[in-house]
């Protein structure tokens, strides 16, 4: 069965109100992990700040780990678009489109999993880093952290797409969706920044 | 009234959205001019407040276009601006 085809069903007035509530309630849970981040970062920034002042060694990343974070960032970006086009495609009750986006944005967030893990390897069993040294206390937390997010992302695409897959979903009823699309979109926000501050700006 | 069904609570708004792939080509040049610009080895009071400028503009592009703040109701906007502002003030002060 094509579920593309089939005609969209109209949620009640109360299920909108419902929906904006959900809306509203992630919006306030965003705002709340933006300070956590804020947090976070700025506690890299003042180790970093602190190893310099007392002539700590200090992690420089080299053309590899530049090459291998750059793309990382590219894929989390691209994974981001994918949710928009998600999004875009149940606008117009495509339900297959969205199962697709869906798929490509959980495989995308995979391969920055993938990515991270080759450099946390490399940091750890080639370059010694660990908890014990400043510049591991403040990367490890701030990237796995991030990573973890990114973790739980992958998990929530998963369950949206099985969700999708019921053609729970139409051009009258995708805040579900939305809400999965806001958590991906910060958290490739919270990415763009911690890209900068910590691989960049050394 | 209550039970009356209506289309999804935005569905209007969202009709002339900014092209998703033309936002996603600005994030990933600059992107590639935060790292070319690295290269250069310029010095950290000059480069650290453009990289800084850079990062956070393609923050707010994210946050505009992809989370849709600039077609959504103004409240959700304050929500996020607020710690948004913080966080930009913290990281600066720090960074700088």
């Amino acid at each position: 069965m094509n579920q593309t085809t089939l005609a969209p069903r109209p949620i009640s007035a109360e299920a909108v109100h419902a929906n904006e509530n959900r809306k509203f309630g992630m919006w306030l849970f965003l705002s709340s992990e933006l300070l956590i981040f804020a947090g976070l970062i700025g506690a890299f920034v003042l180790t970093r700040r602190t190893a310099f002042q007392n002539g700590l060694e200090w992690w420089e990343p080299n053309a590899f780990s530049l090459a291998l974070v750059s793309v990382n960032t590219f894929i989390l970006l691209a994974s981001s678009l994918m949710v928009v086009l998600g999004i875009e495609a149940i606008r117009v009750n495509d339900q297959r489109k969205l199962r697709r986006y869906l798929i490509l944005t959980a495989i995308l967030g995979a391969m920055f999993l993938g990515g991270q893990a080759v450099e946390y390897s490399l940091l750890i069993f080639e370059e010694g880093h660990s908890f014990a040294d400043p510049f591991g206390s403040a990367f490890f937390t701030l990237t796995g952290i991030h990573g973890l997010h990114v973790f739980v992302g992958v998990i929530w695409c998963l369950v949206t797409l099985m969700v999708a897959r019921r053609g729970t979903f139409s051009s009258y009823n995708y805040t579900t969706v939305e809400i999965f699309g806001l958590y991906w979109h910060f958290v490739d926000l919270i990415w763009v920044i911690i890209f900068t501050v910590v691989y960049l700006t050394n | 009234m209550a039970n009356t069904p209506v289309p999804h609570g935005d569905a209007e708004a969202h009709r002339k959205h900014t092209n998703p792939v033309l936002v996603f080509g600005i994030l990933t040049i600059a992107t590639i001019f935060e790292v070319v610009v690295t290269l250069f080895h310029l010095p950290q009071n000059v480069i650290v407040p453009i990289l800084l400028a850079v990062a956070f503009v393609k923050a707010g592009l994210v946050a505009a276009y992809y989370m849709h703040l600039r077609y959504e109701k103004w409240i959700y906007t304050a929500i996020f601006i607020t710690p948004a502002l913080f966080a930009v003030f913290l990281i600066f002060t720090l960074a700088m």
